[in-house]
């Protein structure tokens, strides 16, 4: 017999043993929990950070989260867990957690330069009613928006869809995933016709190369890339190469380094490109019966307010998205400038390196997986760079099939799920349908039993756009949910702040913290978070994966899908649907918004006795029927026999996620290959049946240069990104006082050479200063990130240090997606 | 509005935690990697094959497991730390009490 420690030890060896596949003989397979934990109750639930979708048991008592561990059963991490998912349980539980809506008041009755007082739920939707109808009266339904996010779940992402553009008429809506993919998402749908990776995780056990583009997964996907490097290990022939404009941890893995020159990886991808067809290795069949050629639109701009210089000047600024058909030998005859001695020039990369690379791509024996993700995506090209990845895939027929995949990895549990498959962005419907296309819009009309024509086919303000218009004044009734804009939007204290603060507006912001957005809010709603909620997130391979609420959220706070639904009920068809539309739909007039949108037969089908009684489920009781479950039914109805098609509701209680298209009780790992995929027809081999003609599309576009680079004056690129320990804004993250202690601070990391040279050394207080705004920290010379010289990184976790003061809010022209990676800053000694 | 994070009451219970971290490595750095492990103190290396070694850490508080746990994450020549066990319980109830294999 052990004594009880060394029992208790012994099972934490077997678990990680068994968990990393390492041989411990005479071990059972161990219980994942010991003593008095065994007596807790344990239930699934997704980790609600990353995109990466890693399940985690979570332990309850006494209505409270006490225990969380990485699950065995899952699929996706397999019993492990990050820094982060290991302090889940504690995510909920900060000092300061918001329990009752506050609102600025002055006199007894709001006031935009009140004090925050708190109120009743009654008298906080009063108020947002009265300025949500003053506006929508005076302004119409162009000033009132939404900013959501890819945490939101996938009922609660729906519901604001109908709220929004069936119930105010707008599609200004629009996730704070607009920050993080939205170049990967249009680039999906410009490519093959339909969003998300063709692939999945299963690929980081075929494939022989891997290629990071731009994303530092050691830190940010922790998780997957134990994955990527259990292969690597386990297998000499595998090779890793990562590419980044600074070197960070997981260069630790990279055979094939490279610290590229800031914007070049659009050179580089041309490169590769061209290499493969100058050494004769394009895939002719495969391009010949799958792929279509186009020349894309150049000069495009970088996205800023029209009247700037940049915008004027650039030759197509106004239609960026164009593009004509081209030949593979135009194409090819394109991409021949990019030669190995001109882009090892222009991106600083050594030539060896570069043709090691291209080799990956280039040898047929290779299969290869490219993966990215912010590098990428936050990028003045980011949809040229998406496409341009594509392009070296297809060209070579390495695609839809294990090992040879680009997979393009998301920030946020549900950027694929709620973002981008119930579509909340601002041009985007359900199952990739689009706000523009008549027939889509009518095909929703249906499918949410609303009257013909009421859904506004004019694209909704983007994230940024949505910022420049409450600065000027047209956007002025705006509510803020499950996101942290103040500290996440570019040059926020002259493009994010003043919109927040002008007198025209009434801003509310719903979280379960007092984020730097709520402080700077009018309203601000108390968000029940996580296992408080039923809820469902999509991940970055298709995954689906639910959770039943766990805990009872404190005080007053309540689930975003409660208050949007709950908001509904204060307003009819009357006040806010069009005379012309109700004169033709008399059954629609004098009806209460929450009676049309969520008790129309669909959403209220199925009644609350379907309810685990295992499980409180606190919406459903209030409304009187299963609201996820009616909600999810009447969303996967749009994708069901479409190439979306999800399992039924209750499945997915049952399992740990399911990747979609689910079509007869199976998912789908890799798509658009005929065997492994149930949509391509037999004796078609390939087909990207996401367009009409089954092709994908290959563009040709050039390399150009960033919106900003350093000069004399502003002599430094700052790129920003995150770190292991905290997540996104650190607004849950920084609440857990392990990670605070582990990284309480933004430092600005630097070459030490680049210190010295302006008198500083490790530790010394400087200011970061931009043409736009200034940040206040101390210099890191020695840390985890090791930029070149001429680069400083500097991560936007930290409330106190907001470096978005710094950036600028120079987007993707095409995908409207901020460039957080180049702009120009100096740094000085305070 | 810098969060709060409080040290640890100091009439908070003492309690015994331990966790176990799955680390991958290069194999090639195994030497290093180990040395720089033992400097830590109160991380213990019990198996190691092909690149991955399994490690426990016990300590008063989840907040030396975490910092461990990131510590050996960002240690030259390892690739990735991450969780798989933890357990905690108060000191009491670890007197040397004997426990069968029960399972849940």
């Amino acid at each position: 017999m052990l004594d009880r420690r060394d029992f208790i030890k012994a099972q934490a060896v077997a678990a990680a043993a068994t968990a990393g596949g390492i041989s411990l003989p005479a071990v059972a397979q161990p219980s994942m929990v010991a003593g008095e934990d065994a007596q807790l109750t344990w239930s699934k639930a997704p980790c609600r950070f990353c995109g990466t979708g890693c399940s985690v048991m979570v332990a309850t008592k006494d209505n409270r989260v006490v225990a969380t561990h990485g699950d065995m059963q899952a699929e996706v991490n397999r019993g492990l867990n990050c820094v982060k998912g290991y302090f889940l349980s504690k995510i909920m539980y900060g000092q300061d957690r918001l329990t009752q809506p506050l609102l600025r008041m002055r006199d007894g009755k709001y006031h935009k330069d009140g004090e925050f007082r708190p109120v009743s739920w009654d008298e906080a939707f009063d108020e947002m009613a009265r300025q949500w109808k003053r506006v929508l009266k005076e302004k119409g339904p162009d000033a009132v928006g939404m900013f959501g996010s890819g945490q939101w779940t996938i009922w609660e992402g729906y519901a604001a869809s109908k709220l929004m553009r069936a119930g105010f008429r707008t599609n200004n809506l629009d996730p704070n995933a607009r920050h993080c993919m939205a170049s990967a998402a249009v680039a999906f749908i410009r490519t093959f016709g339909m969003d998300e990776p063709m692939g999945c995780y299963d690929d980081f056990e075929h494939a022989d190369a891997f290629v990071l583009w731009g994303s530092n997964m050691a830190e940010m996907h922790p998780i997957l890339w134990t994955r990527i490097t259990d292969r690597r290990l386990a297998h000499n022939h595998v090779k890793v190469a990562v590419l980044s404009t600074f070197e960070h941890r997981s260069f630790e893995l990279a055979d094939v380094p490279m610290i590229f020159e800031p914007g070049t990886d659009l050179a580089i991808l041309n490169y590769i490109a061209n290499h493969i067809i100058q050494t004769g290795r394009v895939d002719k069949a495969f391009i010949e019966k799958h792929c279509s050629f186009r020349l894309g639109q150049k000069d495009i701009g970088y996205g800023l307010r029209p009247e700037s210089v940049l915008e004027v000047r650039a030759a197509n600024a106004k239609d960026p998205t164009d593009s004509k058909p081209m030949s593979f030998d135009e194409f090819a005859a394109f991409v021949s400038e990019y030669t190995l001695e001109k882009v090892a020039e222009l991106s600083k990369v050594p030539k060896e390196r570069l043709l090691a690379l291209a080799e990956m791509y280039a040898d047929p024996k290779i299969k290869v997986m490219s993966l990215w993700t912010m590098g990428f995506n936050q990028h003045v090209r980011g949809v040229w760079v998406n496409h341009m990845v594509y392009n070296i895939h297809l060209l070579t027929g390495k695609i839809s099939e294990p090992g040879n995949s680009p997979f393009s990895l998301t920030g946020q549990p549900s950027a694929c799920g709620t973002a981008r498959e119930v579509g909340t962005f601002a041009h985007r419907l359900p199952a990739d349908m689009q706000v523009t296309n008549p027939t889509h819009r009518s095909h929703v009309e249906e499918g949410w039993k609303i009257p013909k024509g009421l859904l506004p086919g004019k694209i909704g303000y983007h994230a940024v756009l949505q910022d420049r218009m409450l600065k000027d004044g047209k956007l002025n009734a705006y509510w803020i949910m499950v996101n942290n804009n103040l500290q996440a939007a570019p040059n926020s204290d002259q493009e994010t702040y003043p919109g927040y603060r002008n007198p025209e507006n009434f801003i509310v912001v719903s979280d379960a913290y007092p984020t730097v957005t709520a402080a700077a809010a009018d309203l601000i709603l108390p968000a029940a978070m996580w296992v408080e909620k039923e809820g469902a997130y999509g991940n970055a391979e298709r995954r689906t994966h639910f959770w039943h609420q766990l805990v009872n959220a404190p005080g007053e706070a309540r689930s975003d899908l409660w208050q949007l639904m709950e908001f509904s009920k204060r307003f009819t068809t009357d006040e806010v649907w069009p005379k012309e539309i109700l004169d033709a739909n008399p059954d629609f007039r004098g009806k209460n918004l929450f009676d049309v949108l969520f008790r129309n037969g669909n959403v209220d089908r199925f009644p609350v006795s379907e309810l685990d009684p295992a499980y409180e489920n606190r919406e459903s009781k209030e409304f009187g029927f299963y609201v996820q479950k009616g909600l999810f039914e009447e969303y996967a109805a749009f994708g069901r026999g479409h190439g979306h098609d999800l399992a039924p509701f209750d499945t997915y209680h049952e399992v740990r996620g399911l990747r979609w298209p689910v079509v007869e009780g199976k998912e789908t790992k890799w798509r658009y290959r005929e065997g492994l995929d149930p949509y391509v027809p037999k004796g078609e081999g390939v087909r990207f049946y996401g367009n009409p003609d089954g092709k994908a599309n290959l563009f040709a576009f050039p390399y150009e240069p960033p919106a900003e680079s350093p000069d004399k004056d502003f002599d430094l690129w700052l790129v920003t990104g995150r770190v292991l320990e905290h997540w996104h804004s650190g607004s849950m993250t920084m609440r857990v006082p392990e990670l605070y202690k582990a990284m309480p601070m933004a430092l600005v990391y630097m070459h030490p050479d680049d210190a010295q040279a302006r008198g500083l050394r490790r530790g010394s207080e400087v200011k970061v200063m931009s043409r736009r705004g200034e940040m206040r920290t101390r210099v890191e010379t020695r840390g985890r990130n090791r930029p070149p010289r001429g680069v400083v990184f500097v991560p936007w976790f930290d409330s106190a240090r907001l470096i978005n003061k710094c950036t600028l809010d120079a987007t993707d022209p095409i995908s409207k997606q901020t460039d957080f990676k180049k702009c120009a800053v100096k740094i000085v000694a305070v | 509005m810098p969060p709060d994070a409080p040290d640890r009451p100091a009439e908070a219970p003492a309690e015994w935690h331990i966790a176990s971290i799955l680390v991958h490595l290069r194999p090639e750095r195994s030497p290093d990697v180990r040395a720089a492990i033992a400097a830590l103190g109160d991380v213990e290396v019990h198996t190691e094959e092909r690149g991955r070694m399994v490690v426990t850490v016990e300590g008063p508080h989840e907040g030396r497991i975490a910092d461990r746990m990131t510590a050996i994450h960002l240690m030259n020549g390892v690739m990735s730390a991450v969780m798989v066990f933890h357990h905690a319980e108060p000191v009491a109830a670890q007197s040397a009490e004997e426990v069968g294999p029960t399972r849940r």
